[in-house]
């Protein structure tokens, strides 16, 4: 941490000279040359600036050994295989919905990495992804990379590298500091005074598509995109990239509560620990547990008594930095939180960024929360408040238009454009994850793919790929980052048959239909992966991620049974919930007299 | 006009009429005016040459189909506050000229569900017979199947439709010539059976519409929106489905398919109800020179009959506890905060604000009444769910 970027600029720099007013990156970082390079002597522009790395941003991929990662090794290194810089989730789950896994691992990069077991592993650089899902990661995905500039999509442009989540953009991408030499240029970072916190505000730069949780967490939806209620006579109420406008609905009450996305989401997470991870939900270690506890279990913490403690480090930055002796909350990987800790009875989360102590509500051993047969269900198939789904996702690769290939940084020929059938927030369908708990599903996705030849002809017109061996659209298992103030109710889910992947239905004698229904069959939901035939549950779609499945026909018929209680047994801390529920009770005497006259 | 009817008795003699009742007719029974009423079927001359035999029948053009008073009204206490050519410019499309515009299709044949359709689409009922909703009006979801260049969204088609009834099924030419909306209703064909335990419960049956329980769904269009562009340049960035008036576009803030909310109908009973309409405006250069938008004009329901009939229903949960459904929406359970968008409204689901232009909405002491867990309720509900579950199986296909 003495090298060169800790050190003031030299007063006879031309740097400063050229660009004054430019706001100083951070008390710590004030040396132009360590980050930048270049000839901070030379008073000839084109000299001074011949060896700039970048040249605006030195923290890019392609500088940032020799920039960030002299002083920060520890955190470049994690960066390096972090999921947001590998994107290997993201490639993975489009080369499963396009054309299938060809056995190689690919990342944006490749090289060697090492995975969570510690094994060394060979990663291919999606480059060499020589198909239609190449294709599409490098040409619409790649964009929320954060080894690539996006300096041109409103309020969804980033920079390269560290500065994709430390520097401010703005939504057009415009400087708009001190230094009048910079002054409106677009495609550089609102000022060059770095933030060692991002705001989630940074989070939803990227965070705005595909499960849009960060618009969901703050109280926005893009869906139906009828581009009203107007402002000032332009496209409202307010816009974001891709055309789309946002309308507001319930935001999360952990947002509505002064939280940001760092507040829970440890810097593991965002910034990586190390390892290289297949998927997201792999790299992701914090749950709701954490801070809230589960059914039997309180939540873990452990007491900070080594000077070397993570969590010291980490809250250097924070309003209020931790300090030994203090009790912090532990992730689902047992590792501390820097923000959450426990202290008197009672455990607190400060706001990184604010200071603001919030005190979490422990759920563990009330009654709502031991129903038995809850013991399976994730927090969020309760307490979400909606989870945004987005039915019939059409894209067309067009080979006769020529499209932009950001990871090679070339335009070539082949476009994507994107059509959309519906979209929902409420009711949402549930189905079991990868950690066999029945969790809330969106479809992930319902590719229908058309390629058109350089001639017009269609070589592929709506086609369902494969997964799992058959031609079938896909659920992903899903928290939609909308939690809500007060949970579902009992009725509300158990007498819906939505929630458990009908899709809006109607039930007749003992069949379930859909209404609303896929354009390919007329058999089958668009909006869900269930149907009952004649007593019978047959499933369409599947649920991705390994172990993941649909609800079968014994738990389905297991959840709708708890009606037969609801009526009279409708609160969840109603005793007969604390064991298993005996549906041959309604023949006892009691229930027999209560029931007869009907 | 002599060569012009022989004209048209070539025409006839040539072609197969579909029609035979019409073969053998002079063709001077019908084609006995000449000039500008040359039309016998126009509704210029009232449908002369029509009539003759089909009296009475003219009457159609005294009537919804014909006069759109409703519409009219609607218009008149709305956009026509801002504009008075609003009725010209958007709504002219499906007026009433002759007798042709249902029946000329084969011929003089009677109508088919298309024909009927060419008018009965979009938000209006007949589309939905065929298990049509229409699509959100950005152009992102304009795409898939679409029947004289509009797009839907494939739905459950009414059951009726499926089994190839034409709408003239139930709405005959002598009750719409009468003014009537049909001339049969559900239970003119209909006996409920006592087997539903639904219709066991005789508050059901003397209280709701059969199709309250019956809809299986509803187009429903919440926040319509008129966005007036004095200079088209100004649409540029209204990336929306081009309409009828090159001054005008339309959108709305949010569309539905799902079961419809309830209310009570002009004849008291309880009856699917939606929005017709919750209309804003704005006028974008007003707007962009710093003047009001996003007006709101009305907020009016209407009672009606989707026509989206199935055997089945929702559960009994889907009224009996769900407030949102009567637009009575508890807070905890609101999603859309319309405030925050400046709408003018609380929420979509809430009836202050709102009124029902053709009934009333229920009040929230006859829903709690309704809502509450009766004895009676109890019994009829675990029947209700006995008689389901025990007909389900415990396995199931993947």
């Amino acid at each position: 941490m003495l090298a060169a970027g800790c050190t003031p600029a030299p007063p006879t720099s031309t740097c400063v000279a050229c660009h004054k007013g430019l706001e100083s990156a951070s008390a710590r970082h004030s040396d132009c040359v360590a980050c930048h390079g270049g000839d901070p002597q030379a008073r000839d522009k084109i000299q001074s600036h011949a060896s700039l790395r970048g040249p605006a941003n030195p923290s890019a991929p392609e500088t940032w050994e020799e920039a960030c990662g002299k002083c920060h090794r520890y955190q470049l290194e994690r960066v390096k295989a972090n999921i947001m810089q590998t994107n290997a989730g993201m490639i993975r789950n489009i080369q499963q919905t396009w054309e299938g896994a060809d056995g190689k691992e690919y990342t944006t990069r490749g090289g060697k990495a090492f995975d969570p077991t510690g094994k060394a592993v060979e990663t291919v650089p999606v480059a060499q992804l020589d198909n239609l899902s190449g294709e599409l990661y490098r040409k619409f995905c790649s964009r929320c990379h954060i080894g690539t500039t996006n300096g041109d999509s409103y309020a969804a442009a980033h920079g390269s590298g560290c500065a994709a989540c430390h520097f401010p953009w703005n939504e057009t991408a415009t400087y708009e500091g001190n230094d009048k030499v910079m002054k409106g240029k677009a495609g550089h970072s609102a000022n060059h005074g770095m933030t060692p916190l991002p705001d989630t505000q940074v989070c939803s730069r990227c965070h705005n598509r595909s499960g849009r949780i960060a618009l969901s967490y703050q109280g926005l939806y893009d869906g139906n995109n009828g581009l009203v209620p107007t402002k000032s006579g332009e496209a409202g109420p307010t816009m974001t990239s891709g055309a789309r406008n946002l309308t507001h609905i319930t935001p999360d009450v952990h947002f509505a509560a002064g939280m940001e996305c760092i507040d829970c989401h440890t810097s593991r997470e965002v910034m990586g620990d190390g390892y290289s991870y297949r998927n997201m939900y792999l790299q992701t270690e914090i749950s709701c547990e954490d801070c809230h506890g589960g059914a039997a279990e309180l939540p873990r913490y452990r007491e900070i008594t080594r000077e070397n403690d993570e969590a010291l480090r980490e809250s250097r930055s924070y309003k209020q930095p931790v300090t030994s002796g203090m009790r912090m909350i532990q992730t689902t990987k047992g590792r501390n939180y820097a923000n959450v800790f426990y202290k008197d009875g009672v455990v607190w989360l400060q706001g990184k960024r604010s200071g603001r102590l919030h005190r979490s509500k422990v759920i563990t051993g009330t009654p709502e929360h031991t129903v038995v047969g809850h013991r399976r269900l994730e927090c969020y198939s309760c307490h979400s408040h909606t989870s945004v789904q987005c039915y019939g996702c059409h894209t067309k690769y067009d080979k006769a238009k020529a499209g932009m290939d950001f990871i090679n940084g070339e335009e070539t020929s082949g476009a994507f454009s994107e059509t959309e059938d519906y979209r929902m927030l409420y009711p949402f369908p549930l189905a079991l994850n990868q950690r066999g708990r029945i969790s809330p599903v969106t479809p992930g996705c319902q590719t229908f793919v058309t390629v058109a030849e350089a001639d017009g002809a269609l070589s592929k017109a709506e086609y369902i790929a494969k997964f799992k061996g058959a031609q079938q659209l896909r659920f992903a298992p899903f928290y939609s980052h909308n939690t809500g103030k007060k949970a579902l109710g009992c009725v509300e889910c158990h007498g819906n048959p939505a929630f458990l992947g009908f899709g809006q239905h109607i039930v007749e004698s003992n069949s379930i239909k859909g209404t609303l229904i896929c354009e390919r069959s007329d058999r089958k939901p668009l909006d869900g992966f269930l149907t009952m035939t004649n007593g019978r549950v047959n499933a369409y779609s599947a649920i991705t991620r390994e172990h993941a499945r649909p609800l079968s026909g014994a738990e389905v018929k297991r959840t709708l049974s708890v009606n037969l209680c609801l009526p009279c047994h409708d609160k969840a801390r109603d005793p007969i919930y604390r064991k298993g529920i005996n549906l041959r009770a309604l023949d006892d005497t009691r229930h027999r007299r209560l029931l007869s006259d009907y | 006009m002599r060569w012009m009817i022989l004209v048209i008795a070539g025409f006839c003699l040539t072609t197969s009429p579909a029609e035979a009742a019409h073969i053998g007719i002079p063709c001077s029974s019908c084609h006995r005016h000449g000039g500008s009423a040359s039309n016998p079927a126009s509704r210029v001359n009232r449908a002369s040459g029509c009539t003759v035999c089909h009296r009475g029948h003219e009457r159609v053009f005294d009537h919804a189909m014909g006069q759109r008073i409703g519409e009219k009204e609607f218009v008149q206490r709305s956009y026509a506050r801002f504009d008075s050519g609003f009725w010209d410019k958007n709504c002219n499309s499906c007026h009433l000229k002759g007798c042709l515009d249902c029946h000329g299709d084969g011929w003089l044949a009677k109508p088919s569900v298309a024909a009927c359709q060419r008018c009965h689409n979009g938000y209006f009922t007949g589309w939905d017979y065929a298990g049509r909703a229409p699509r959100e009006d950005n152009m992102r979801y304009q795409r898939g199947i679409a029947v004289n260049g509009a797009t839907f969204l494939k739905m459950l088609p009414d059951v009726h439709y499926s089994a190839g009834m034409t709408c003239g099924a139930c709405h005959s030419m002598a009750s719409l010539a009468k003014g009537e909306k049909s001339s049969k209703g559900c239970r003119d064909c209909h006996i409920p059976s006592l087997k539903v335990p639904e219709h066991r419960i005789s508050a059901h049956l003397q209280r709701l519409e059969c199709y309250a329980c019956h809809s299986a769904w509803a187009p429903q269009e919440y926040g319509t929106f008129f966005l007036r562009f004095r200079d088209p340049a100004m649409k540029e960035d209204f990336y929306l489905k081009p309409g009828p008036s090159a001054e005008y576009l339309r959108s709305a803030y949010l569309k539905k398919q799902d079961v419809p909310p309830l209310g009570i109908n002009a004849a008291g009973r309880i009856s699917p109800i939606r929005p017709m309409f919750i209309a804003y405006y704005t006028d974008v250069m007003t707007a962009r020179n710093n003047g009001p938008e996003n007006t709101l004009l009305a907020a009016e329901w209407r009672a009606y009959f989707p026509h989206t009939v199935q055997r089945g229903t929702v559960t009994c949960e889907g009224c009996h506890d769900n407030p949102t459904r009567f637009l009575l929406e508890p807070e905890a359970r609101r999603i859309y905060n319309l405030e925050k968008d400046g709408m003018g409204l609380e929420s979509f689901w809430l009836q202050q604000g709102q009124r029902m232009s053709n009934g009333s909405f229920m009040d929230t002491a006859r829903y709690l009444r309704m809502s509450s867990k009766t004895p009676a309720y109890t019994k009829a509900y675990v029947a209700k769910w006995k008689t389901f579950l025990n007909r389900v199986e415990n396995s199931s296909r993947p």
